[in-house]
């Protein structure tokens, strides 16, 4: 008697017990396909097409390298001083008589560029700013294990720094050495299009300082922008293409050289 | 035979329950809602207070200044391009204002003659042949280049 | 934080050509050289034990338990050196709650604890649930305990029960034998995924990493089956050395084939990257890769077992000759993960020029915890013999 009771009380535990799993394991399965649905409802709801799509402009033609906008984006952003973490920087190339390529950016640039090639040696000469080049097929966001980094509904890829583990992964997966580890925060820093200025309606730091109109910030829907406008004007290129990243950094006048 | 293996199974069922307990406690409640990541990100990203402000804000108290600079060549050349914030003490130019020297390194970083630079609008100087030691603002008004001192 | 600047101010001033601004540090180290490395051994050490249960290679039995717990030794360090290294240890466990399903990192949480938990522990225990039984009612003390609680429970010793344990062991293993490809043919993904790194990205590099582990487990066997004879004072059975170095033979050349089409292959394409990486393979990485790995890991060893294949020398130059090319192997594919994962921070993704590594002892990215890192799972396998000694095992599975 005892005892069947206690075989009861089992089964009756075990019963319940894998009812519990089950349902926690039901529920489990159920809920992503919520999430999911949910998603697509948002979308459906939320429609993209009304936020903006921010893009940059980069018209070689026009910067000098003078450094203003990696100081600017250093000040504004509290990127470490030390000259090893950049969100943007300026390079300059200068392709010798002889066909060799010499790529400089001392410091980022910050202090203007110095030619150091002799000027009888130079065939020609050029500046070209970098930055994240927030790509809409972006490599560091397939890469990130934890979904710490991410493209942001209105375009910009950004970096979740209360999430980030600090895994460097992304900054292997960024074509463009981009990315960096910020020594201070210990995660994974970039540039953000400056997303508080720009939510503001403000421009990004970089494009507010740029004394000769290099950068050319906006939104790529708004069919009245200055980058739009810059867009239709001009010829311009995407840097690696070849790695498909489809980026919404446009450069124009880009040389081959440039890499 | 049942016995082991009901043992096992039900401990793995158990393992990965327990598993998806703590994946639901876990997982931050934003995440999720536009793409795998924490939708939260993007509002704390908007909420940094900006350093630069903005020709507007600068022309406000110095609407002199910004006339004349608009008038003249360095029109296009912003105001925070040559006062940038100094942000060690706040972020109101009125406690710490942006006064800059106008040396002749400084006016170089665009003007100093550079084979990147050439044809782009920009004057190029060959700065150690140009006056020597004097800073540049000490002959040129840098709001309005062209119109000399004395 | 300063001395992290003063060493790459150091860096700075040793930069060779362009290198974009951000890639002065380098950010993967010797953690990250270790972690595949480690996870390589495991999956190494696990083939070999398959090989013998699931393809009846009988000579092999000596090694079988050794095998699995080097395996296990090994398997449990396997995840430390890449917590270590992360910059927020203390978030590691969100990789468990959001994997993200796009990055090739992600799934290697699920991947590890699938072959930890449903593989290797399983596999052990299936073969020494009945011995833990009977060494439960012998021993005393700690041992006792453990033994009955890791028995959850289940005390039959009957025929039947062993025979079940058999069939579900040999099932685990043909199952974990595709699991162990997975573990480091997908550790070698997380490399050859990187499409902005031209020296990692490479459809052979999940190939390549699973031969280089099976390299690398069945030496650091081999190596371990010789130290543990002598320590317990036993013959060495050397048709079953003999036999593991003809695998270790076999695999190395696949292994070292396989490399050579991956470089081959750079070589006659010769695209955009190719004159970095001419630059990179002469200059930087000449030792670690021509001497060390290529040379000391690899030809070496071929050499001297190639050797063994046609002309068998005395038994006592054999065991000195198999240590030696244990060892050698083990240094190589070390070094092979080293020009793997330095080698490929080295050169700018702007192709144009190099950044330079210099390890540091101290701090969780140096000499000091990769030591740590390679002693600890030693020690653990020690622990494990004296608990479950493979060769008191009263039983085996059925021949």
């Amino acid at each position: 008697m005892g005892t069947k009771r206690i075989r009861e009380n089992r089964r009756n535990f075990f019963k319940s017990t894998i009812a519990l799993i089950g349902g926690v394991i039901t529920y489990s399965l159920i809920k992503p396909i919520e999430v999911f649905a949910q998603a697509k409802e948002e979308e459906s709801k939320e429609d993209t097409s009304n936020l903006p799509l921010w893009g940059m402009g980069v018209d070689i033609e026009s910067c000098v390298g003078c450094g203003k906008c990696v100081e600017a984006c250093k000040i504004e952003n509290n990127v470490p001083k030390e000259p090893f973490y950049f969100r943007t920087w300026v390079e300059q190339y200068t392709v010798k008589n002889d066909g060799e390529v010499k790529i400089e950016s001392p410091n980022g640039g910050i202090g203007g560029l110095k030619q150091s090639v002799p000027s009888k040696d130079i065939f020609k000469s050029f500046m070209v700013p970098k930055l994240c080049n927030h790509c809409s097929e972006a490599p560091c966001v397939q890469a990130c294990p934890v979904g710490a980094t991410f493209i942001s509904p209105d375009g910009v890829v950004l970096v979740d720094e209360s999430y980030c583990i600090g895994c460097s992964y992304c900054i292997q997966a960024c074509p463009y050495g981009a990315r960096f580890m910020n020594p201070f925060t210990k995660v994974a820093d970039k540039c953000t299009f400056c997303y508080h200025r720009i939510t503001k309606g403000l421009d990004p730091a970089c494009v507010e300082v740029c004394p000769t109109d290099a950068r050319i910030f906006g939104d790529l829907r708004d069919k009245k922008s200055d980058l739009v406008k810059f867009l239709q004007k001009n010829q311009t290129q995407l840097l690696k293409p070849h790695l498909n990243t489809h980026s919404r950094v446009f450069y124009h006048g880009i040389s081959s050289e440039v890499k | 035979m049942s016995k082991l293996i009901f043992r096992l199974f039900f401990s793995f069922l158990v393992f990965v329950g327990v598993f998806i307990l703590i994946q639901n406690y876990l997982t931050p409640s934003s995440f999720g809602k536009y793409g795998h990541y924490r939708a939260d990100a993007i509002e704390e990203a908007k909420v940094i207070t900006p350093y630069f402000k903005g020709e507007e804000k600068c022309a406000s108290c110095h609407q002199d200044i910004y006339d004349l600079k608009y008038s003249d060549l360095h029109s296009e050349v912003r105001c925070e391009s040559c006062h940038p914030p100094k942000i060690t003490a706040a972020t109101e130019c009125e406690i710490l204002p942006p006064i800059i020297e106008g040396s002749i390194e400084f006016c170089g970083q665009c003007h100093a003659i550079n084979a990147g630079r050439l044809k782009k609008g920009v004057p190029q100087l060959d700065i150690e042949e140009h006056e020597g030691s004097q800073n540049c603002i000490e002959c040129h008004n840098s709001h309005a280049p062209w119109e000399l001192k004395e | 934080m300063e001395e992290h600047f003063q060493h790459l101010y150091q860096a700075l001033s040793q930069v060779d050509g362009y290198i974009y601004p951000n890639e002065i540090d380098l950010h993967w180290g010797l953690m990250i050289v270790l972690y595949p490395y480690i996870t390589g051994l495991v999956a190494g050490a696990f083939i070999l034990a398959s090989l013998e249960r699931v393809f009846n290679v009988k000579v092999l039995k000596p090694t079988y338990g050794i095998a699995l717990l080097t395996a296990l030794a090994f398997l449990l360090v396997a995840t430390l050196p890449l917590v270590s290294h992360l910059q927020h240890p203390l978030r590691s466990y969100e990789i468990f709650m959001t994997p993200n399903p796009t990055s090739a990192m992600a799934i290697f949480g699920f991947v590890y604890l699938w072959y930890l938990m449903a593989v290797l522990l399983l596999e052990i225990w299936f073969d020494y649930r009945l011995d833990f039984v009977i060494w439960s009612k012998k021993s005393t003390g700690f041992k006792k305990l453990f033994y009955k609680i890791i028995t959850l429970g289940i005390n039959d010793t009957d025929e039947k029960s062993a025979k079940l344990d058999d069939k579900l062991g040999y099932f685990i293993t043909v199952l974990g034998i595709p699991s162990a490809f997975i573990l480091h043919g997908y550790v070698g993904f997380i490399f050859g995924s990187i499409k902005a790194n031209p020296w990692w990205s490479t459809v052979l590099m999940p190939v390549i990493f699973l031969f280089s582990a099976m390299v690398s487990g069945i030496a650091l066997v081999m190596v371990i089956y010789m130290v543990v004879s002598w320590v317990r004072k036993v013959k060495i059975n050397m048709l079953c050395l003999d036999t593991i170095a003809k695998y270790l033979f076999y695999i190395l050349i696949i292994d070292f084939t396989l490399e050579s089409l991956d470089q081959i292959h750079r070589l006659y394409e010769a695209e955009e990257s190719f004159n970095i990486i001419k630059v990179l393979v002469a200059g930087k990485l000449n030792i670690t890769l021509i001497f060390i790995q290529i040379l000391l890991g690899t030809i070496i060893p071929l050499l001297i077992m190639g050797l063994f294949q046609v002309y068998k020398p005395s038994e006592k130059i054999r065991k000195a000759a198999y240590l030696l090319v244990g060892i050698l192997v083990l240094i190589g594919v070390f070094f092979m993960r080293w020009n793997v994962v330095i080698g490929g921070q080295l050169f700018s993704k702007s192709l144009s020029g190099f950044t330079s590594f210099k390890a540091v002892y101290s701090g969780m990215e140096g000499y000091f915890m990769t030591a740590v890192w390679l002693i600890l799972p030693l020690l653990i396998l020690t622990f494990l013999l004296w608990l479950m000694p493979p060769w008191n095992k009263v039983t085996s599975y059925q021949d």
